[in-house]
């Protein structure tokens, strides 16, 4: 058994060997039977880094959304199917919904309705238009809002007495206090649509969420808000539960919103919980088809670089009949010239596979410097392409391999 | 006496089947070598000689009769039980030395060690013992087409002996050397038999024939004679007089 295992391995170096020698004795045909494969890595490995880029980028922004949260809208989000009239047609969703959500459910953590205007924000001379303003309730922070930078986020008692006060998001603060702490921001005085406002908190910066920045608001007590801009508009609420509660959630959610807003049983509901997974599953099913188009160009240039190989395979058979021969004649058995040429034909795939990493991790540097485009590269995607790679070598290395292993000994020495 | 023939041919034919026609290379072919012996197979080509060497070094396998090399019948062994065969008892020297090119002469040698399982560290060793038996210590690092003809056959000559097999077979081994290389080659013979190895000599040159102890001579697939290399070969200098 010893014997067995020691003559395998010295098999297998020997083939190593000899593959090393005839790829380095055949330098250019080597490159030019690798380049098919070269070519087809490059292509998947540049286009899976940056699809893995995207991905990164996107999951990060997601989490502006909350996990855990669903969103009361009249609207739904990501609607794709153009009844929008429907939606449109739907009775506002305002106080009594959040009234009712509030006193009823026993599945949120945090309950806060999210309204949003566009108005002018000014501080003396210095004045900033289309700033987002925000109405939330003291427990936006805890359905995913963000985080607060310096001072205080809203509390009850602005909500409940409709308090002229405002925290300002990262950008709206950095624009009216250029070169200020965000701690002296705390304290100043701010106009909001024409009225005085006090600036009790800075936001943390949150970047942007698909290309919408979302640092360039302030955020006012939802009640304060409906004196300054109006009641009657629409409002949506961020309703959060348990990690795990999140279908119960939707369920009691559903059941308080037919009662107040009194749906008959057997209609439709007139509202639409949203929530993150929605732009998730829009996002993946995306990305599915990119994934779908590299593996299929994969695919395709890995066959064509196979075909390549199992020719230029062929020709080494040819050629090396008589040493074929000769070691046969010195004890080689079948599976020994076999295992030869299948190693010979995943090194030299391997090898292309291993340049054509490279030159696609390069290709997807050079594309996220010269573009938005983020790139990143999973070791599984290097592992996966190497691998692939080999196995090409192998699949098409097989019939030559095999051809050369069962050659006629006599013949072969005799071939000149 | 107890200890079977080396070799023991016994009725050994062979049939080629060239297109609807049957060629009879070897017909009912029967002798024996005993360990020792330094042996010729004389005979014109297309007297069956290479076929008998291909039979002999297990590269082939015999239309009927029976083959044995140390008492083994190789009749029905399966193709890696003649792949071993060779490997462990058979050592091949070829006219055309058969050297692989670009491997050095060390790696040459050592090439019927790798098919074994030996490792690498005694592999080599035994490699460069066998390169210094026939002269070339000095030449382990360099490749076939850095040296002569006749080092390249002490090469190949070094690489049949490494796995120190039961039988030295070599076919037409001067065929490609000039006469005073080839003479060469004949002493490193002698001297390999004075060592105590048994060679087999394929040739077609009664001149060669007549130097070994013993010949066989083929002639259209048979055994003709069987005898002294000096009279066997002296039988094939003049054909003409024993057919008149």
């Amino acid at each position: 058994m010893e014997m067995r295992l020691r003559r395998a391995g010295a098999e297998l170096t020997e083939g190593v060997r000899i593959a090393l020698q005839s790829l380095i004795g055949a330098r250019l045909r080597s490159a030019l039977t690798t380049l098919g494969i070269v070519i087809g890595v490059t292509t998947v490995i540049a286009i899976v880094a940056i699809i893995q880029g995207l991905n990164a980028s996107f999951e990060s922004q997601i989490q502006v959304l909350g996990a855990h949260t669903l969103y009361v809208d009249k609207w739904k989000w990501l609607n794709v199917e153009g009844d929008w009239w429907l939606y449109r047609n739907r009775k506002a969703i305002g106080t009594p919904e959040l009234k009712a959500i509030l006193r009823e459910s026993a599945v949120a953590t945090a309950v806060s309705p999210m309204i949003g205007t566009k108005a002018p924000v000014s501080r003396g001379e210095k004045e900033l238009t289309g700033v987002n303003v925000n109405g939330a309730s003291e427990q936006y922070l805890a359905t995913g809002g963000g985080s607060v930078r310096a001072g205080r986020f809203l509390v009850e008692g602005d909500v409940d007495m409709g308090r002229a006060v405002t925290v300002l998001g990262a950008d709206v603060a950095d624009a009216l206090f250029p070169a200020a702490s965000p701690e002296s921001v705390v304290g100043q005085r701010v106009v909001v649509s024409g009225r005085p406002f006090a600036v009790v908190g800075v936001m943390d910066r949150r970047g942007r969420f698909l290309g919408i920045p979302l640092d360039n608001n302030v955020l006012v007590p939802y009640t304060t808000f409906g004196r300054v801009f109006g009641s009657k508009r629409s409002i949506a609420i961020a309703v959060s539960a348990e990690p795990d509660k999140l279908g119960a959630l939707e369920d009691e959610l559903t059941g308080i919103l037919r009662q107040v807003r009194r749906v008959p049983p057997g209609k439709p509901d007139d509202f639409t919980l949203n929530r993150q997974e929605q732009f998730l599953r829009t996002y993946r099913s995306l990305t599915a088809a990119l994934y779908g188009v590299a593996v299929g160009i994969g695919l395709i240039t890995l066959v064509v670089g196979g075909i390549g190989i199992m020719n230029i395979m062929l020709v080494s058979v040819h050629e090396r009949t008589r040493e074929i021969g000769v070691r046969r004649a010195l004890g080689a058995r079948r599976r020994t010239i076999l295992l030869q040429f299948l190693v010979e034909s995943a090194l030299v795939a391997a090898l292309g596979g291993a340049v054509g990493t490279a030159l696609g991790l390069a290709a997807a540097q050079l594309v996220a410097l010269l573009s938005p485009l983020a790139a990143a590269v999973t070791p599984s995607a290097v592992g996966v392409g190497l691998g692939f790679s080999a196995l090409t070598g192998v699949v098409f290395g097989s019939w030559p391999a095999w051809r050369a292993a069962n050659l006629d000994p006599v013949e072969a020495l005799r071939y000149e | 006496m107890s200890q079977p023939p080396l070799i023991d041919l016994s009725g050994i034919t062979r049939i080629y089947t060239v297109g609807s026609e049957e060629v009879r290379a070897l017909d009912g072919v029967s002798f024996q070598v005993a360990r020792g012996e330094f042996v010729a197979v004389v005979g014109q080509s297309g007297s069956g000689k290479s076929t008998l060497m291909n039979i002999l070094g297990c590269l082939d396998t015999p239309t009927s009769g029976r083959y044995a090399i140390r008492g083994e019948d190789v009749r029905g062994l399966a193709d890696d039980a003649l792949a071993d065969l060779r490997n462990r008892e058979i050592g091949f020297v070829f006219q055309t030395f058969q050297l692989l090119p670009r491997s050095t002469a060390l790696a040459n040698v050592e090439l019927p060690l790798v098919y074994r399982g030996v490792p690498r560290r005694e592999r080599r060793e035994r490699a460069r013992r066998a390169l210094e038996a026939v002269g070339l210590g000095n030449r382990t690092h360099h490749r076939p087409n850095e040296l002569s003809g006749g080092q390249r056959q002490r090469v190949a000559v070094a690489r049949a002996l490494v796995g120190e097999p039961s039988l030295l077979l070599a076919d037409e081994p001067t065929g490609n050397l000039d006469s005073a290389t080839g003479e060469e080659m004949m002493r490193l013979f002698a001297e390999l038999h004075g060592r105590g190895h048994t060679i087999l000599l394929v040739t077609h040159e009664p001149r060669l024939a007549a130097r070994c102890p013993r010949a066989v001579r083929l002639s259209d697939g048979k055994v003709v004679a069987d005898g002294p290399g000096r009279e066997v070969a002296a039988l094939g200098a003049a054909p003409a007089a024993g057919a008149a």
